[in-house]
């Protein structure tokens, strides 16, 4: 067997990364693989980063749901042996406000696309984050529906094509930390799946946080966004990112905007802290309680 | 008024039930379509998208179905003909605003692909089991139509024949197709413009002032007006009177929701549509409709190489329900077989219109595939020999549900 | 009249807009009587959804002028807001804000902020000029329903915007919008008295704090291409000559009427 790269290891410091077992067997079901990603997709990086940011965090997977809504991504929940939920169409932030908020002792990560966490769930993401909801969401972006054949998304670069902008898309695409940072989001990142080792290191960070934490990752949808336009394979994607990714930590939100193969601004920009929901319903709570004598 | 020549894509086509339904729409005049992508249904939205905009229509891509059907009912009253279209979730998101459509008598079509459910259920295949929320899944009292098309070739005309009755009748009109009609490529042929009829939309001509949006015409249906135009109109939601003011009384209630349900109801006879097979001297009768009666046809024939008299009762319309033509066929028939995608839907209306004089036999289907046409030739065989009357819906247990549930069967690893 | 529609009748005066050209989706129900003052189209939508219902009127007759008027428009319309925003609707948003769900007593809405309201809250509001600044909206505004004149003058301003425009107006709960003696003056004037005008303020620093006065005036004013131009413009290029611009003959017409003062 061929010796890891140094990379490798450094995701994986479990010793079986080089023993012949799959490295994230502990935290993959691996009785539904082969998974259904086509060649070249970059979902599948996004969820070895977040497997690796697990071990890294060394977090109580006992104590973690992951929830996915619908689309490629959204078969995320489904390859992850943590308690998975595949729901509904947009939903997966209202779903897992539900589990975050009934029971505090569970840390929810929401692991979506830009189409279902965006797009139908547009609604829910602005609210979780101004409700400063404690979880983790990580947005897979790649910058159309690729599920249901190539549709334009709400990320669709202008004048790139998709099979319902048959003449270019002529809705200007939103920028996703900007909107997360201006709904309340505490902690904002973005990479592309080229950056696997930042990646890994801004979930683990996140995993940490405590509030409404966004992780977008830009995946090459090489079946579809890259088809339509003729942009090549996966690989020549990922080429894209090498060449016109710039890294710039804490830039100011605003300025995220991403065009059609322009060059794509990449960090982590937001860090802050802001009482989360459950800290404030807590004081809330006891100072109701204080008002009526309870307390 | 006949089709204009612009918008006909006049020639012969291979294509699915999807796309010549996306056809249909631009040659019934529909100048707006606002989709969300959802599989099975998207091909009509993208066939639109394709060549709308080469001639003169718009279309847009909402954030999600709730978006997309207020965005149609709002292009409606702004004076264009509208649809939008989707699937299984979808379809349940719009709930809300079709009941919204039937009270402001916004004439829309939505053209819903079912696939197998519940919830998400199974996306890329077939379903029928969105029947009875097609006629009931808003709150609230209302009437609307609904079609069951089995071919591309209907897929196109029906939706030229939605758009034509939703203006004629001011209703929400849904073409209740499902995923082997939408995905099944056949030949389809759009024929020369002048062969289409096209129902105008009914505008108010008179002075604005003396206007009244919600006063009906002799045949219940009120004419329309268009926003821009300065009727100053008020449009809402809540119960209105003639001149769409609020009102709240029972009276008032009685009176509105009285029309609502009677401009369909009493016209019945021009909506309904059915396709009748030797029903004259059958003992059995199979009611189908959608793909299921295309499947039904290969069944009747086993069945009557078995030597059984069947005939055969296509829906087309399935909403209205044609309530006089079951009970009058019931007077004669012994048995009726349904089978649909479903465990018992519009099954369930047939007796309610059958009323005990004939046995009913429903040919259930799970979802997320069609029937085996050997069960419905069994179901009519299993008809035909009951003698004894059977008081409610008799479940035929298909060779599936054999295989399934008593063994033999393996799930896939 | 009362007193918002009565600033809505001024604002749209000034702008002389002809006002059979105006449409007004809204989920507030506003009274026959006010409607007719106003003499434009009204439209009772479902409750969330002012803005896809005013996408639709405006995609489908791109001459109208289309005013969604909305209650705390972010709780069930919070996705169709940030996406007609996105997209750059020509439509004038005015989110009339009173902290609470009016008509059902005492729910909290999105933007309850504990001081302002008798129902207390823990939870934060929105900052809605910071996030439709955010999405992009061309035009950003507050102002409390006593800066009648300021009102009136950022309507006319925004009705004409090609963009997306957004009002938010603060006003308190009961009934303001059918007699002007329902309001609780008290709290008109409270809102009033504890604001600041503060124009061309970073919209990201007038979020609405218990312990701060609300920051009121004009946030934004910017250009951005529409969603019609921009869908002429790319289908132009890719379709070429046989595509016939959407909405083109309309907007001529209107540059050559020029009753409207518009853009």
């Amino acid at each position: 067997m061929e010796e890891p790269t140094k990379a490798i290891k450094e995701i994986h410091p479990d010793p079986s990364a080089t023993s012949g077992v799959h490295p994230m067997e502990n935290l993959l079901r691996m009785e539904r693989m082969p998974h259904i990603w086509c060649p070249t997709c970059g979902i599948g990086l996004a969820v070895t980063a977040f497997t690796a940011a697990l071990t890294k965090a060394n977090i109580d997977t006992n104590k973690m749901s992951i929830v996915s809504g619908i689309g490629c991504t959204g078969r995320v929940a489904g390859y992850v042996k943590l308690d998975s939920f595949h729901t509904t169409h947009g939903r997966p932030i209202a779903f897992g406000t539900g589990i975050r908020v009934a029971n505090p002792g569970i840390k929810v990560v929401v692991f979506s696309g830009d189409g279902d966490l965006i797009a139908i769930g547009g609604n829910h993401f602005i609210h979780a984050a101004r409700r400063n909801i404690d979880m983790l969401v990580i947005c897979v972006n790649n910058f159309i529906y690729a599920m249901t054949g190539g549709q334009v998304a709400p990320t669709t670069p202008l004048a790139a094509y998709a099979t319902t902008s048959p003449y270019g898309c002529v809705e200007p695409p939103f920028n996703i930390p900007y909107i997360a940072d201006s709904a309340g989001a505490v902690y904002v990142a973005r990479w592309t799946t080229l950056h696997v080792r930042r990646l890994t290191n801004s979930i683990t960070e996140a995993l940490q946080k405590t509030g409404f934490s966004v992780v977008e990752v830009i995946s090459p949808c090489g079946m579809y966004y890259s088809r339509i336009n003729r942009l090549g394979d996966g690989l020549d994607m990922m080429r894209f990112y090498h060449d016109n990714v710039e890294i710039r930590n804490g830039e100011d939100t605003k300025n995220l905007d991403i065009g059609f193969q322009t060059k794509i601004i990449c960090g982590k920009f937001v860090d802050r802290e802001r009482p989360s929901y459950m800290e404030r319903y807590n004081q809330w709570l006891s100072e109701v309680k204080g008002a009526r004598g309870e307390g | 008024m006949k089709a204009n020549p612009k918008h006909v894509l006049t020639g012969v086509y291979y294509i699915d039930g999807d796309v010549a339904s996306g056809y249909g729409a631009m040659a019934a005049g529909c100048r707006f379509i606002a989709g969300y992508p959802i599989t099975p249904s998207t091909e009509a939205f993208e066939a639109f998208c394709r060549w709308g905009p080469q001639v003169g229509a718009m279309f847009i891509q909402m954030e999600d179905e709730l978006g997309s059907i207020s965005a149609v009912v709002g292009a409606v009253w702004s004076g264009i003909k509208s649809m939008t279209i989707t699937s299984g979730p979808g379809y349940s998101l719009m709930m809300e605003t079709i009941g919204y459509g039937a009270m402001l008598e916004t004439p829309f079509v939505l053209l819903n692909i079912q696939r197998g459910g519940p919830s998400t259920g199974v996306p890329t295949k077939t379903g029928q089991a969105d029947m009875m929320q097609s006629r009931w899944g808003s709150h609230g009292d209302y009437e609307l139509i609904a079609f069951a098309p089995e071919s591309p070739q209907e897929m196109f005309d029906y939706t030229i024949r939605a758009f034509n009755l939703a203006e004629k009748y001011r209703c929400p009109v849904m073409i209740m197709s499902d995923e082997c009609v939408g995905h099944m490529t056949e030949k389809v042929v759009i024929p020369e413009a002048d062969k289409i009829d096209i129902e105008p939309r009914r505008f108010y001509t008179g002075p604005p002032e003396q206007y009244l949006p919600f006063k009906p015409d002799p045949d219940l249906v009120p004419k329309m007006a268009k926003a821009g135009d300065g009727f100053k109109l008020y449009i809402t939601g809540l119960l209105h009177d003639e001149k769409g003011h609020p009102v709240s009384n029972e009276e008032y209630s009685m009176k509105y929701v009285k029309r609502l349900v009677d401009k369909i109801r009493l016209n019945k006879d021009k909506i309904i549509e059915l396709k009748e097979e030797n029903t004259e001297d059958a003992d059995i009768v199979v009611v189908s409709y959608g793909i299921s009666s295309r499947v039904a046809v290969k069944g009747v024939e086993i069945a009557r190489q078995r030597g059984i008299k069947v005939g055969a009762l296509r829906l087309v319309t399935v909403w209205p329900f044609p309530d006089e033509k079951i009970a009058e066929l019931a007077k004669k028939t012994k048995a009726f077989v349904v089978p649909e995608i479903n465990y018992g839907q519009v099954v369930f209306d047939v007796a309610r219109c059958v009323h005990g004089q004939s046995n009913i036999v429903l040919v259930p289907h799970g979802g997320a595939g069609v029937h085996n046409p050997a069960d419905i030739a069994d179901a009519i065989e299993y008809a035909a020999k009951t003698d004894k009357q059977i008081e409610g819906v008799v479940e035929f247990k298909t060779r599936l549900e054999k295989l399934v549930f008593e063994g033999g069967f393996k799930l896939k690893e | 009249m009362n007193l918002i529609t009565s600033i809505f009748n001024k604002g749209i005066e000034t702008s002389g807009i002809e006002r059979k050209r105006i449409s007004i989706p809204s989920d507030i129900p506003f009274s026959p009587e006010v409607i007719e003052k106003l003499g434009v189209d009204y439209f009772h939508t479902a409750r969330g959804r002012a803005i896809p219902f005013g996408t639709g009127l405006k995609l489908g007759n791109p001459d109208l002028r289309v005013m969604p008027v909305t209650g705390d428009l972010m709780t069930l319309g919070g996705n169709h807001f940030v996406h007609g925003v996105r997209r750059n609707m020509e439509l004038l948003v005015i989110c009339v804000n009173n902290f609470i769900y009016k008509k059902i007593d005492g729910k909290t809405a999105p933007s309850t902020a504990n001081k302002f309201s008798p129902y207390s809250t823990f939870e934060e509001p929105f900052n809605f000029p910071h996030l439709g600044n955010s999405c992009g909206a061309v035009y950003t505004a507050r102002w409390t329903a006593l800066h009648a004149e300021e009102l009136a003058a950022s309507i006319a301003e925004a009705i004409t915007k090609p963009g997306l425009a957004v009002i938010e107006i603060i006003a308190p709960g009961p009934n303001y919008y059918t007699d002007i003696d329902d309001i609780d003056e008290n709290l008109l004037k409270f809102y009033f008295d504890n604001s600041i005008i503060k124009n061309d303020t970073n919209p990201r620093e007038v979020g609405i704090t218990p312990e701060d006065k609300i920051i009121v005036g004009r946030f934004t004013d910017k250009k951005r291409p529409t969603f019609i131009d921009v869908y002429n413009v790319q289908l132009g290029k890719t379709i070429g000559e046989k595509f016939t611009p959407y909405g083109v003959t309309q907007t001529e017409k209107k540059k050559s009427g020029g009753s409207d003062g518009g853009n």
